[in-house]
């Protein structure tokens, strides 16, 4: 082989690996990478639409890259849904049941060693448990609901940073979680306009007269300084759309048929706020996160999923 | 039948009606007994008198009617097994036993000179009814004094317990005990029960069934029908050795072994004479069978009457007394406290303040049923009429929309029974918002915690200066006092609920026709 041969025959292999590997070749190399159902999960924001709250939650878990990517054998998991009023399911005050026992079953699955599911409720707790239709999913699950109503069970703990809740007394079991996972009910709320993840969050402190006393927007805000949730999934399949967040009739619901998955808890109040209808920046909480970067309110900053089913 | 196994019978009959009844108090949900419970609470008797005056003559308050042909036919068997207090009062007898020296367990025959005090008592009970105030009653009668003493002690004890038991599971991950809030109630009414509970015990430990036979007003009642009791506990003469066991075991204290009398206005038909008699020396008869010695040495016919007659007028010398001390306590002025309703706030379905103080016994049944304990023990809240009887505090918690629990076990009628739909409508209060104590005006930040709770939104968050400022739209509100709970200023609260004297209906939220279909086409994002 001559020298200019070589350099011809070089031009052309190189060209063609090139192509190859531009074109074709991505596609089974990714493919390879991937089991036959799962994606990498790279993506910071996964949201679902059309489908019913447990099958818009398996699509969006497997976007995400499964349950396993955030749950590991032997590990301690909580869940807390929205369970804050006793209204029955289909006023879509708490958190959809038949999801929150998807996501119990899912971690189990992938080797949780316990689940454990709460809310300081608002509404009596017994009766909240009850007619919100959670407790019997977890419980079918194989989950552990367990009790929030007393103030023995929190503990106060200081939260570095914040500006206003420098200290909270939290629910043991978030102390003790190993993971923790934050289910929301995306709804219409009467001072902060949307309750969403970060907001559920309120539902794991015991003294929720201090943050309403002391700048509402600042305290939910300060309190993700204090642990974030590993993942956080809002279920946006009914949405109250007015007299939130309890709602008074069926009739302040509308039907969006979503839901997200992220792991920034700004980045999904701020998603969540879109399909509500209205902007992020025009809720304190989600706004002042953003200026204390908890996370990311610009979505187009963000390696979005979008799935319709 | 052997008239000795009697007293077994009457022990198991009492305890049985007892526990019942303490599970019931102790706020223990049982499907199966909570009917059996009720059912035993319509026998109480002046709770059922004052249901069948309260609800218009219904038939669910005419168990008096059960207890009086009982006392007609057997006796004053009531106030040995059916009234709860007398239960106790006989496991106070029997606790205390063993701590007594020998010679003072035993009881003499007292004569029968305490017919003045009682029947003046059950007379002055009567006419107080009469003129509008149970001021008596709450003091006095034995099942309201029972659950004063079971929401005030036993209650608490059993909380702890539970407790105890439910942090225990807990560690091992077991949560199928659910831990119970502690309801802590204000300290004069734990000293008045403390009292009465000491009184009854320290009377009942020294003299047996004193109480019943002095004071309380059900046993004067059931008296005069006992003294004409069908069949009647009665000495045989032949049998009889006058060896005084009979006497001895008698707590009421109404048999002389020696005369050979029974005093059975106070015999209470616990059937411990039967059991202690070695020799078949006393039976069971219907009147007319009693042999001619006996029935001269029994007392004078029904001097009880006559007192009764004479000392309904006494006792009535006692009512311009109590009624003005009531007038002056009354209602207290509005208007002159920052925030807190004038009247306190009567639960749902008391209709209105007069139909409950008239009619609500201070048994705190209630008080021991609510999920929520919103509703607590007043002092003199409601004058000294309503003495003691129970109010909605939203400073300790608020009504929950959907309960109605204490509408379903209210004895008297003071909380006549409401469905969810019904008791939903109930307007006992309206919210009332002061703008110059609300956290949103002074401080300028957004809070909403009293319209994040209201179930009607009749609190509503409206546009204020940038922010959002709560408002009120009075004909929704069912005044549950969730506004005034969750309201986060101190120490008066920017919201409360002023109480509706007469309960009035709310503005139904109106029929919805389900969500709006609003499936998103695209995400916004």
């Amino acid at each position: 082989m001559d020298r200019r041969s070589f350099i011809r025959k070089g031009f052309i292999y190189s060209a063609l690996a090139g192509l190859y590997s531009s074109t074709i070749g991505r596609i089974p190399l990714l493919a390879g990478q991937r089991s036959a159902t799962q994606s990498t999960g790279n993506y910071d924001l996964v949201a679902v639409r059309g489908g019913e709250p447990v099958a818009m939650y398996r699509r969006a878990m497997q976007e995400m890259g499964g349950i396993q990517r955030f749950v590991r054998r032997g590990q301690r998991v909580v869940i807390k849904p929205n369970i804050g009023w006793d209204v029955p399911p289909e006023r879509a005050a708490n958190t959809n049941p038949d999801l929150i026992g998807a996501i119990v079953k899912d971690c189990l699955d992938a080797g949780a060693s316990r689940v454990f599911v709460f809310d300081n409720t608002c509404d009596n707790w017994q009766r909240c448990y009850q007619n919100s239709g959670i407790e019997e999913a977890v419980r079918a699950a194989g989950g552990q609901i367990v009790p929030g109503n007393l103030e023995r069970y929190y503990h106060e703990v200081e939260i570095p940073g914040a500006r206003r809740l420098k200290t909270a007394k939290v629910h043991e079991q978030i102390l003790e979680a190993d993971v923790l996972i934050n289910v929301p009910v995306l709804k219409h709320h009467g001072s902060t306009t949307v309750t969403v993840a970060m907001k559920n969050l309120m539902g794991v402190v015991w003294d929720r007269r201090y943050w309403h006393r002391n700048d509402l927007h600042q305290c939910i805000a300060d309190f993700c300084l204090y642990r974030k949730p590993d993942l956080n999934i809002v279920d946006a399949y009914l949405v109250l759309t007015q007299n939130g967040p309890r709602g008074t009739s069926t009739a302040d619901l509308a039907l969006r048929k979503s839901l997200l998955v992220s792991t920034d808890i700004v980045a999904i109040d701020a998603a969540s706020t879109l399909i509500f209808g209205t902007q992020p920046e025009n809720i304190g909480h989600i706004k002042i996160a953003s200026e204390m970067n908890i996370g990311q309110m610009n979505l187009d900053r963000l390696n979005i999923k979008r799935v319709a089913i | 039948m052997n008239l000795r196994h009697l007293k077994k019978i009457r022990i198991a009959v009492s305890l049985a009606i007892f526990i019942l009844l303490l599970i019931f108090f102790l706020g223990i949900e049982s499907g199966v007994l909570n009917p059996v419970s009720n059912f035993l609470l319509r026998l109480q008797l002046i709770p059922s008198i004052l249901r069948f005056f309260a609800l218009f003559f219904t038939v669910s308050g005419l168990g008096f009617l059960l207890v009086l042909g009982l006392t007609f036919l057997f006796g004053r068997v009531y106030c040995s097994s059916i009234c709860p207090m007398g239960t106790l009062q006989d496991i106070i007898i029997a606790l205390a036993r063993p701590f007594r020296k020998k010679r003072n367990r035993k009881f003499t025959y007292s004569g029968s000179q305490k017919n003045i005090l009682r029947y003046s008592i059950l007379g002055a009970t009567i006419l107080l009814w009469f003129f509008g105030s149970l001021f008596l009653v709450n003091l006095l009668d034995p099942y309201s004094n029972f659950g004063k003493i079971s929401v005030s002690f036993f209650q608490p004890a059993f909380i702890f317990l539970n407790n105890k038991l439910a942090f225990f599971l807990e560690r091992f991950h077991i949560y199928s005990v659910a831990p119970l809030g502690v309801k802590t109630l204000p300290l004069y009414v734990m000293l008045v029960s403390a009292t009465i509970f000491l009184t009854i015990g320290i009377m009942s430990v020294w003299r047996g069934r004193l109480f019943c036979n002095t004071i309380c007003p059900a046993g004067a009642m059931l008296s005069l029908v006992a003294h004409k009791q069908y069949y009647k506990i009665t000495f045989n003469d032949s049998a009889c050795t006058l060896c005084g066991k009979c006497e001895r075991v008698c707590k009421a204290e109404c048999l002389s072994s020696r005369t050979k009398v029974i005093d059975h206005s106070r015999c209470v038909s616990c059937f411990n004479c039967f059991t202690a008699c070695s020799n078949d020396g006393l039976y069971y008869s219907h009147q007319k069978t009693i042999p001619a010695v006996a029935a001269a040495n029994t007392p004078a016919p029904s001097p009880g009457k006559r007192q009764f007659l004479l000392t309904m007028a006494g006792g009535a010398l006692s009512i311009p007394l109590l009624k003005n001390a009531s007038l002056a306590q009354g209602h207290s002025k509005p208007g002159l406290v920052p925030t807190g309703t004038a009247s306190p706030v009567t639960p749902p379905g008391a209709i209105s303040y007069e139909h409950f103080t008239n009619n609500c016994i201070a048994c705190y049944l209630c008080v021991g049923a609510c999920p929520k304990n919103v509703i607590v023990p007043s002092f003199f809240d409601y004058g000294l009429n309503g003495f003691m009887q129970p109010k909605l505090d939203y400073h300790k918690s608020f009504c929950n929309f959907d309960c109605v629990k204490c509408t379903e076990v209210c004895p008297t009628g003071a909380i006549t029974k409401q469905t969810p739909e019904e008791k939903q409508k109930i307007q006992i209060g309206v919210a009332r918002f002061m703008q110059e104590s609300c956290i949103v005006t002074i401080d300028r930040t957004d809070c909403g915690a009293c319209s994040e709770h209201c179930p009607t939104k009749a609190v509503h968050m409206v546009e204020w200066e940038g922010l959002r400022l709560p408002e009120v739209t009075p004909d929704l509100c069912v005044g549950c006092g969730a506004c005034e709970y969750a309201c986060p200023t101190e120490p008066y609260k920017a919201i409360y609920v002023e109480s509706n004297l007469v309960h009035l209906e709310a503005r139904p939220i109106e029929e919805s026709d389900g969500p709006q279909q609003q499936v998103l086409d695209d995400f916004p994002f």
